[in-house]
């Protein structure tokens, strides 16, 4: 239970991050999307279904910030989610570095679900959002997750070193 | 049942995927202000903690602006009542100069109405405070805002108390801004009549009615109630004063018996009372007796 609650907790906190901070770090037009880095290391260790459930919530907390294309990151996310869920862990090396490469791919197959569903379909411009932004914003994320992870891994061992004190 | 254990026992994840996938599509499905609609209730549904959180805190910050300007508040009220004080004592020292006796303070019994009589014309009410708590017949009693009445019967933890609207009950007051003297009479409900008026009377409708400390039943400056009307008499040479009273008299729930005061303090008051009235009754009996011997 206290776990589920940090869990929410920590979600909340990313969701303020990613709807107040995130537009302040854009680099050419890009902004990192922090929901799916979190979405990345809450599930890729679980099971598919867990996945699933996790990214359809954070996508539908997301989708609740632009209520005009309410389940369209649910839909992407809940997608994404059970990918890494399922291929994340089974099929990639426990290296920090396709970690960061899961969440690049991770991102673009967002990406490419909720272009289409924002603009009904249209492949011409689909393609042209996606060289535009999201390859970059991808980009972004998967090295703004490689650091992330990098700290998540740290920490626990300092952790452990200092006998569980800070 | 085949079906259910296919889609949860062998394939879970895709059906959980698919449901997934169907209850998105059937968001994205809905028109726009049903979105929206949607949105804004289950955001209001999920940031409700973080609104009660801004509301305590906002509730704190005006609570602490409130304590803030009634701190400023106490501290000119201290000097208000520092300087009132002083004033009073000079009062008191020129009074003493003067020969008038030291102003004083009332103090204050609360107590319980218990019961309650159901007569029509004697109207009055018994109060859990008696002779063990120091009550003595004859004191004033008071309501939350003005005279209530008087003690006449005391019993050792119960005393009955004789309200302004009992018809044998007369009161002498003054009109508190032009000082014109009366009589307050008991007509109906709250409403009362202030007799004795002259015409030429200074009375005007709104004005207060305090009690006088005329025949020292009851001491000066209660507030007994509000002239609401003002009309002459037929004999022309009064005027007819209504009165509305201050305390609603048939809601007493709680009154208040004046204990201290200056002569009621020691009791000395009610003493002299009593003691004029047994002179009376010993007077009228001698009377009687003597006026049987002729």
């Amino acid at each position: 239970m206290t776990y589920v609650l940090r869990i929410i907790l920590v979600s909340f906190l990313v969701f303020i991050l990613q709807v107040t901070l995130v537009h302040n770090v854009t680099v050419a037009g890009a902004s990192p999307d922090l929901i799916m880095v979190l979405l990345v290391v809450l599930v890729i260790d679980r099971r598919p279904i867990t996945g699933i459930i996790v990214g359809f919530l954070l996508g539908f907390l997301q989708d609740l910030g632009n209520a005009s294309f309410l389940g369209m990151n649910a839909l992407a996310k809940s997608i994404v989610g059970y990918g890494i869920a399922k291929y994340g862990r089974d099929y990639l090396p426990d290296n920090i570095l396709f970690r960061g490469l899961l969440v690049f791919a991770a991102c673009l197959i967002n990406d490419i679900i909720t272009l289409n569903v924002a603009i009904s379909f249209d492949p011409a411009e689909v393609i042209v959002a996606f060289f535009r932004y999201s390859i970059l914003s991808a980009a972004y994320t998967a090295l703004l997750a490689v650091l992330i992870m990098q700290i998540i891994d740290i920490i626990p061992r300092r952790m452990v070193r200092s006998g569980g004190r800070y | 049942m085949q079906i259910f254990s296919f889609l949860f026992d062998r394939h879970l994840e895709k059906t959980v995927l698919a449901a997934a996938i169907a209850l998105s599509i059937f968001m994205l499905t809905r028109t726009e202000d049903s979105r929206i609609a949607s949105a804004r209730a289950i955001s209001s549904f999920l940031l409700y903690p973080v609104n009660m959180a801004g509301d305590y805190f906002s509730s704190v910050d005006e609570l602490t602006a409130e304590n803030d300007s009634l701190r400023v508040l106490v501290v000119s009220l201290s000097l208000e009542n520092e300087r009132l004080t002083q004033f009073r004592d000079e009062r008191n020292r020129l009074r003493e100069l003067l020969g008038f006796r030291n102003d004083f303070f009332f103090e204050f019994m609360p107590c319980d109405v218990i019961a309650r009589s159901s007569s029509t014309f004697h109207h009055s009410i018994t109060v859990d405070r008696g002779s063990e708590s120091g009550v003595l017949p004859g004191m004033p009693v008071v309501g939350y805002r003005g005279l209530a009445g008087k003690v006449t019967q005391v019993f050792p933890s119960s005393s009955r108390i004789l309200l302004l609207n009992n018809k044998s009950m007369s009161v002498s007051c003054l009109v508190k801004r032009s000082r014109v003297v009366g009589v307050l009479a008991w007509e109906r409900g709250n409403l009362f009549s202030l007799d004795y008026v002259g015409k030429e009377e200074d009375v005007l409708p709104g004005d207060t009615l305090v009690t006088s400390g005329l025949g020292r039943v009851f001491p000066e400056g209660f507030p007994v109630g509000t002239v609401f009307q003002v009309a002459e008499e037929k004999t022309e040479l009064s005027r007819r004063v209504g009165i509305v009273c201050m305390t609603d008299l048939n809601k007493l729930e709680e009154v208040f018996i004046v204990t201290g005061g200056r002569d009621w303090e020691s009791g000395e008051g009610w003493r002299e009372l009593e003691k004029d009235s047994t002179n009376k009754e010993t007077q009228k009996a001698e009377k009687e007796g003597g006026g049987d011997g002729q």
